[in-house]
């Protein structure tokens, strides 16, 4: 327990420093910017508390903001997102299975990457509609939310993939 | 993992084993209603813990979005803006009708204010109108040279042959001889003779060697204007050679070749014109603009270089 907790924290760390020290400073065509440390937050264990989840997903938000200058955002998007994740785990999760930890041979790859992609997409609109500060564009701000999602989701397929491969 | 309302469950699980005798110390102090209450308000935050944890997290992730972030929170400031505003304008219209009464006698105050204003406008307007040289005396004002000094008709004569206009004005106000005098729609004479505080003009209608250099408005070929006796509101135009194209109508104006009167000064328009096959020049007879036998207010027109214009001609002559 005090073993996977401790990689956690690990994980913590890992997710916010790649984020804020090399995906941030990645802009596609001026709006597309992957957030893979959503990943942190799909891959917490389905048996944690839904109200560590979304403390520890606040937590998270709070240091990519700090990190990034934009105070709020993350934590709030962030918080949305762990608070629908157990819905999606009943949804695509295995039903007999209960306290695993999302992956892609506990869930399997179509599952997986559904699962993910619906929170990821949560997570961005949520970042990129309190980014804007309102629904006055929001042609635009479901292109970012839809450009930056796809590369999220290609980053996370990899990053998963290397994880099933060891 | 453990939730972080723990405490609040252990305590309700102590509570039920505790409860009968709890009850029972404080049966006499509390009414049975009140612990319902009590135990439906835990149960009920117990039951919504999660979203109620959610809630508070996101309204702390908006505080902290708004106050932190410049855009974000004119953002939603203006966003609330729309809001406020419609719910006051909603408000202004209800309200707005209690001051209606007073409303009304603010404005009908203020309309017969306009009235009065505009009343004035309309007659300073229509002075300046009827005073058709009013722009051209601006704009000659405007080079320095010129000032006008004004004047009020005293005494004045039109049916004789040597007619003359006498002015409250003289020598003290700056009159001096053989300055211009101009009324409000055209010129008039010029200064014969000034005493302390009167003047005598000679009009345009008097018989004498009195001519005012004068052109056709648009064209530049001199002429004079000298009257012949007879109708005081007819003059003569002389010296405009037949080869200028004219009709009926165009407007006869100072030409600015003397000392006397600025250029552009209106004296008529032409009436009539006669073309003699042996002569030269037209024989041009032209309505008067001012009219002499209803004269009130003059300008009398002081060009200040008059002196020296003159005593440098003289010495050429």
């Amino acid at each position: 327990m005090t073993g996977s907790v401790l990689s956690y924290v690990l994980r913590f760390v890992l997710f916010v420093l790649l984020q804020v020290l090399v995906l941030n400073r990645v802009l596609f065509f001026d709006f597309v910017n992957p957030y893979l440390y959503v990943l942190f937050i799909i891959t917490l264990p389905t048996m944690m508390d839904r109200i560590a989840q979304m403390l520890v997903a606040f937590l998270l938000g709070l240091c990519v903001d700090i990190f990034s200058g934009t105070i709020g955002l993350n934590a709030f998007a962030c918080v949305l997102t762990a608070y629908i994740k157990p819905f999606q785990n009943k949804a695509f999760g295995p039903q007999e299975e209960f306290g695993i930890v999302p992956s892609f041979t506990t869930y399997g790859v179509a599952q997986f990457v559904q699962y993910s992609s619906v929170l990821v997409l949560i997570h961005h609109l949520a970042f990129f509609i309190a980014e804007a500060g309102s629904f006055e564009h929001f042609g635009t701000i479901l292109l970012k939310t839809l450009c930056s999602s796809v590369f999220t989701m290609l980053l996370i397929i990899s990053v998963e993939y290397f994880k099933s491969r060891k | 993992m453990v939730s972080p309302l723990w405490f609040i469950e252990v305590a309700i699980s102590k509570n039920t084993v505790l409860s009968q005798r709890v009850f029972v110390v404080q049966k006499r102090f509390c009414s049975r209603f009140y612990l319902a209450c009590m135990k439906t308000l835990i149960k009920f935050f117990l039951t919504f813990k999660t979203l109620l944890v959610f809630l508070f997290l996101e309204l702390v992730s908006f505080l902290l979005i708004v106050n932190n972030n410049q855009f974000q929170k004119s953002q939603f400031l203006s966003s609330s803006n729309v809001i406020v505003g419609s719910i006051y304008e909603g408000a202004s219209s209800v309200f707005g009708y209690f001051g209606l009464k007073e409303t009304n006698g603010i404005l009908a105050q203020e309309n017969s204010r306009l009235k009065e204003e505009l009343l004035s406008c309309k007659s300073e307007l229509e002075r300046m109108r009827r005073d058709s040289n009013f722009a051209a005396r601006a704009s000659v004002a405007e080079r320095n040279c010129y000032s006008f000094v004004s004047a009020k008709v005293i005494n004045a004569s039109v049916y004789k042959e040597r007619n003359y206009i006498t002015l409250d004005k003289g020598a003290g106000d700056g009159i001096r001889q053989d300055m211009g005098v101009i009324g409000p729609n055209g010129v008039v004479g010029i200064v014969r003779s000034v005493s302390d505080h009167f003047s005598e003009v000679i009009p345009i209608v008097c018989l004498s060697d009195f001519n005012v250099s004068a052109r056709i408005k648009g064209n530049s070929n001199l002429g004079s204007v000298s009257w012949s006796g007879g109708d005081y509101r007819k003059a003569d135009l002389w010296e405009i050679p037949q080869y200028v194209s004219l009709q009926v109508g165009d407007t006869v104006e100072t030409s600015g070749c003397s000392s006397i009167f600025p250029e552009g000064i209106v004296i008529g328009t032409v009436c009539d014109v006669k073309r003699k096959s042996e002569d030269y020049f037209y024989d041009i007879e032209i309505n008067l603009s001012t009219d002499f036998s209803n004269l009130t207010y003059v300008d009398v027109i002081n060009y200040q270089f008059a002196e020296e214009q003159n005593n440098l001609e003289e010495a050429e002559k």
